[in-house]
């Protein structure tokens, strides 16, 4: 039986096997990074478990990663949305379906650790000038396309400068804004000239908007990739499958262990996770919080979580009535039961939001004196002296359900005005059309953010004053500051401090509802093992494909 | 009659043309176009313009509808907006699942509706036809997701005997195809034949009830007769167009099953493209779906027509 | 074996899209089958009016707190208890009170949408059987054009361009199902329209607006009203399927497709983990639905088959 301890605590008398996915994770995770034992026990003592338990739990934990993996079989995945819309096109992905399909078929530059810090994939090394405002990439050596031919600084050029200029049609342009161009040094050096110092440019290339194409690929049904897997059929909205590339370049690991993967969708949470139980598929994103319970009965699939930052979030816009009245959204902000979505939508997957998009999931950046306790706590009678003193008596708030589970955390906050007699519509909008027509444009509407590999991305996108997705409209010149200086500030401590100010900022002043940041859920049959734990999208950030192997291969 | 198959092919054309215009003229109602929707939430004024420049949606609108005419008659289907792989590869290999689909779901539904609904309408009011009649109202009353959950649950998840996902390779036999998809066939079979029993039941009674069916049961002609030979082939007309038009939702009304089961059709292909505002590929789905009602209204009237002798010779 | 075949047919089976049956001959006796189900129907239409001023609460509120006072942990799924008869939904609403909300959304959305659906298809229905001719073709191929539309195709369009208010739904399905309607109708009406007694009227220089409300309404009134229980049905499945995509009636308002739908996952956390959250509604739905169509079947068969009963 699974207790659902929550945010990193374990209490009582435990062993590895009973944790909860959540807390699993960051054992392996340290495991994996070369913790020692010492380490591991004394942060499971600190947490509040017995010695006892801590030595089970550690010795549970090295068993599990000691196993070596095996290679052989086949895995079948299921994500929760597929359709005409699927693409092998990087700059356009859009689902974690084709997240998965970039890392099975593509490479970055850079690769994500399970701390959020990059190592070197397709690039060995990478170093900035002085003021950050280049940064040099030395390119890996020997690597060759799926067709034989050879991976070069071409290649690279070609991949990167989709994503600048005016016609660029990328998903991930923002995230690049200030690199003006990508020069070639030789065949195996190049170089990004950027218009504004950035750290964290490496951070930026190994998200999935940067996998690596070949020169020249204009037609993306059926492209040539560098990964550990070659494309044998793609259909959008049916399925792709993909064999193991016996040729991959990594030799760090004995991977890639899986023979063959299938790729499809199964939007319908219910059949999905029971498609899992039936053993038809072996992978499936996006556990629905309901179906924690079915799955934990299982015996043959088990809940793979990764505490992350990603949010669910109600946004008033502050330059429209009512958000323009600082009363109205004082009073919203100090209705959410916090605890309680936390509790019942998220059923415990997850930590407390503070009205800014950071959370305890991204480590160091994250800033605990600003964040906890939260700025506006649940008070009724706060609320209802605010809400009252901004003379509005009611608000519509157009939901999409972008976010599973979103609709629900509206009604309770609906349930919770009522109480202190305010009448919050609530006026619920099909998902199609959402981002175009209603997202920014009507005064409250509701959004989903994925989590970043930094804070100071994360409040850049969405909350700089002039940054395209500044959802609440909020503007703040002490903030937009603070993101500048941190960006080119290398003194960690500074930066934290910076982090801190921002955050405090972001909270008190912007329009953001955000109550809760949720862990990614997923689920997966017991004999796939191997999971790095990336927290920046579903299943450990997509990393799996080289590295997870079938315990009964 | 020949005359009437050509006039009515002609009309299907007509309509078939009139539906087209129809849903350009909805799609254009619709918040967001294919760019805005596939940039979704990244979506900058910059990127949008340029995605719209490469799909061809800053044409106008006369522009962009017969251009895709044009295509059309050319047989270039065109390019699906939402994620540029052409529709023909889209539709491709989803008609066939659909098809065989449809045709198992047809091949067994019918004579079991045919079947039970003859039997239930010889003993109205009998107990066989109050277990036949409310058993099959039991399966319709409830939400066909609810139906299918209950399955998969019962079946795939508990006994394990079938599979809960419609995963077909293309690579398996004509058996192993059914078995893989024995759950959204029986779902099918269930929806479908419930509404067929009724009527063919409904269908029979009316006739039943006509004056010269009363006089041949007073002259005493056997039962088994009656209903076969004189109210059976009376019925055939509503019947078959009860029929024609449950094979028409077979092709385009069955999204949720197809969701449910995960199984790659038409229906499924056709939200997807209203909802990702994939005007070319809705079109094409528009397309078939009109020629299949067509068809099978055509089929079924003349199928009235020809079991029918008064409608044979009219006045 | 007596010579059948000179008894030449004398009824026409016209194209209906459903046939609905004949119209009773007899005055109306029903079965004990056909008073329960009258019963039945009965408590749902007395539900629907008086259910959300006896409901325990009201459709929005959530239990969080135990009948002592102290908050539950996590009140979502629970089972039936004295605080809640039927146990709680996903969020930890009553589901009893849920269902009594929501009877009347459902029934009042269902109920109107297939009254708009009749009187749409109905006059346009006779309209063309009577006047025949440019104006049968013109609606004809109006209607063709709908059916030939999948439903849910409408209703992704309308939705997604309309939103999903009631009274937008109510339309919606109205106008959709008017489109079956209008074969049905104008079938029987051409049926009529060829009858000697109607023709009769028309030799006796009777008007045309004489003709339809006298002779082909009466006349055709009974087999539509028999057809109306399962497009009552079809609606609320139509609704249900609407919610299966996401497009039902707005939350936090009731509605048992709605409520299946959401509740789904409870079924397969078995009965002591929510599998009665979305079998409730759906029994509801289940027993008002059986009931109005077993009270038509009761109708039909004594109608129809009044002889070919008696014969064993």
């Amino acid at each position: 039986m699974t207790r659902k301890v929550t945010g990193g605590i374990v209490c009582g008398d435990l062993a590895y096997e009973d944790l909860n996915p959540v807390d699993k994770g960051l054992i392996d995770s340290a495991l994996r990074r070369g913790a020692s034992r010492r380490e591991v026990m004394g942060y499971l003592v600190a947490s509040g478990a017995t010695i006892a338990a801590a030595g089970s739990i550690f010795a549970g934990a090295q068993e599990a990663l000691a196993a070596t993996p095996k290679k052989g079989g086949s895995v079948r995945f299921a994500w929760d949305l597929h359709g005409p819309s699927d693409t092998l096109d990087p700059i356009l992905f859009t689902s974690s379906l084709d997240y998965g399909r970039g890392r099975i078929h593509y490479n970055n530059l850079c690769r994500f650790r399970d701390d959020l810090t990059v190592g070197p994939e397709l690039a060995t090394e990478w170093e900035a000038n002085k003021d950050v405002t280049e940064w040099t990439f030395k390119l890996r050596k020997g690597v060759e396309w799926h067709d034989g031919s050879k991976f070069s600084a071409d290649d690279v050029v070609y991949s990167m400068m989709r994503h600048l200029g005016e016609a660029s049609t990328s998903k991930a342009k923002v995230l690049v804004a200030d690199v003006k161009e990508w020069v070639k040094i030789d065949d195996h050096t190049v170089k990004a000239v950027m218009t504004a110092p950035n750290a964290e440019l490496p951070i930026v290339l190994g998200t999935f908007h940067f996998k690596i194409v070949k020169n020249g690929t204009t037609d993306f049904q059926n492209p040539i990739g560098t990964g550990p897997y070659t494309l044998d059929e793609f259909k959008p909205g049916v399925r792709s499958v993909h064999t193991r590339n016996d040729n991959y370049w990594n030799t760090d690991h004995e991977g890639p262990y899986i023979e063959q993967y299938e790729a499809f969708g199964i939007t319908d949470n219910v059949a999905r996770v029971n498609a899992l139980l039936s053993g038809d598929i072996q992978m499936m994103a996006q556990l629905d919080p309901k179906a924690f319970s079915q799955v934990e009965a299982s015996e043959s699939a088990e809940i793979f979580a990764v505490a992350s930052g990603a949010y669910p979030t109600i946004s008033c816009m502050l330059d429209k009535e009512p958000g323009n009245n600082p009363d109205f959204v004082t009073g919203l902000k100090h209705l959410q039961r916090r605890d309680r979505i936390l509790k019942v939508i998220h059923k415990g997957q997850g930590s407390l939001g503070n009205d800014q998009p950071v959370g305890p999931a991204y480590g160091a950046d994250w800033c605990k004196e600003a964040n906890d306790p939260v700025s506006h706590p649940y008070d009724p009678e706060k609320a209802k002296f605010h809400l009252k003193k901004s003379g509005v008596s009611g608000a519509e708030l157009h939901v999409a359900e972008v976010s599973p589970g979103l609709t629900d955390i509206c009604l309770m906050l609906q349930r919770e005005c009522s109480k202190v007699g305010f009448d919050l519509q609530i006026k619920k909008v099909p998902n199609d059309g959402y981002w175009g027509a209603v997202w920014m444009k009507q005064p409250m509407n509701v959004s989903s953010w994925n989590m970043r590999p930094s804070a100071n991305i994360m409040m850049t996108l969405a909350y700089k004053s002039d940054a395209p997705w500044n959802e609440t409209s909020w503007k703040n010149e002490r903030f937009d500051q603070l993101l500048a200086m941190a960006r080119a500030e290398l003194d960690a401590g500074k930066r934290h401090e910076m982090n801190c100010e921002a955050q405090k900022l972001c909270s008190q002043g912007a329009g953001s509802l955000i109550a809760t940041h949720k862990a990614y859920v997923d689920a997966k049959a017991k004999i796939i093992k191997g999971f790095p734990r990336v927290p920046i999208a579903a299943f450990g950030g997509m990393e799996w494909p080289e590295y997870i192997w079938r315990d009964d291969a | 009659m020949w005359q009437m198959v050509l006039r009515r092919i002609l009309i299907g054309l007509v309509l078939i043309w009139v539906v087209s215009v129809f849903i350009f003229i909805l799609t254009q109602v619709l918040p967001g176009d294919a760019a805005q929707i596939r940039l979704g939430q990244q979506a900058t004024p910059e990127s949008l313009a340029a995605l719209r420049k490469e799909l061809g949606l800053d044409r106008s609108l006369p522009v962009q509808y017969f251009s895709w005419i044009g295509n059309l008659l050319i047989g270039n289907l065109g390019i699906s907006a939402a994620g540029g792989a052409t529709i023909e590869s889209l539709i491709g290999n989803r008609i066939g699942n659909t098809v065989f689909m449809t045709a198992i779901v047809t091949l067994i539904s019918v004579p079991l509706s045919v079947v039970l609904g003859l039997i239930a309408a010889m003993f109205p009011g009998r107990l066989i036809d109050r277990v036949i009649t409310s058993g099959t109202l039991g399966l319709i009353a409830v939400p066909d997701f609810f139906v299918a959950i209950f399955l998969i649950l019962f079946l795939a998840v508990q006994l394990g005997w079938v599979p809960a996902v419609s995963y077909l390779s293309g690579s398996e036999g004509f058996w192993k195809s059914v078995y893989v998809l024995a759950l959204p066939i029986g779902t099918l079979v269930i929806v479908v034949s419930a509404q067929m029993i009724r009527m063919t039941r409904a269908g029979i009674l009316n006739v039943m009830g006509s004056p010269y069916i009363e006089m041949a049961i007073l002259k005493g002609v056997p039962r088994k007769r009656i209903i076969l030979r004189h109210a059976l082939l009376n019925a055939i007309g509503p019947i078959v167009n009860v029929i024609a038009l449950n094979l028409a939702y077979l092709v385009s009304g069955v999204v949720v099953i197809e969701t449910i089961f995960a199984y790659p059709g038409l229906a499924k292909l056709m939200v997807d493209g209203v909802q990702t505002r994939d005007i070319p590929l809705v079109q094409a789905c528009g397309m078939i779906f009109c020629t299949t009602y067509v068809v099978l209204i055509l089929i079924a009237d003349i199928a009235s027509i020809v079991s029918n002798p008064r409608l044979r010779h009219p006045k | 074996m007596t010579d059948t075949t000179n008894t030449s047919p004398d009824v026409d089976s016209s194209i209906y899209d459903e046939l609905p049956d004949a119209p009773p001959k007899t005055r109306l006796r029903l079965s004990w089958v056909g008073k329960i189900s009258v019963a039945v129907v009965a408590f749902w239409v007395f539900i629907a009016i008086v259910g959300p001023y006896i409901a325990p609460y009201h459709e929005a509120f959530f239990i969080e707190d135990d009948l002592a006072g102290n908050p539950i942990d996590d009140p979502s799924f629970m089972l039936p208890s004295s605080q809640a008869w039927l146990g709680t939904d996903y969020l930890g609403r009553d589901i009893l009170s849920r269902i009594m909300w929501g009877a009347r959304t459902t029934i009042g959305i269902s109920f109107i949408a297939t009254l708009l659906a009749y009187s749409i298809g109905i006059t346009m229905g006779i309209a063309a059987a009577v006047a025949g001719g440019w104006t049968d073709a013109a609606l004809s191929r109006m209607v063709d054009a709908v059916l030939s539309f999948p439903n849910i195709m409408l209703g992704l369009i309308v939705i997604a361009a309309f939103g999903s208010s009631i009274p937008m739904l109510i339309l919606l399905a109205g106008v959709i199902y008017a489109a079956s309607v209008f074969r049905i109708a104008r079938a029987l009406g051409q049926d009529i329209m060829v009858q000697d007694y109607v023709e009769a009227a028309r030799a006796r220089g009777e008007g045309l607006w004489w003709i339809i409300s006298k002779e082909v309404l009466p006349n055709a009134a009974m087999p539509l009203a028999t057809d109306f229980g399962l497009r009552l049905v079809f609606v609320i499945l139509f609704i249900s399927t609407l919610s299966f995509l996401g497009l039902g009636v707005q939350p936090p308002i009731s509605d048992w497709g709605s409520m299946v739908r959401a509740n789904l996952q409870g079924l397969g956390n078995g009965l002591g983990g929510g599998a009665l959250a979305p079998l409730a509604p759906a029994l509801a739905i289940a027993s008002l639905t059986i009931a109005i169509n077993l009270i038509v079947d009761d109708i039909s068969a004594q109608a129809g088959g009044s002889l070919a009963g008696k014969m064993s």
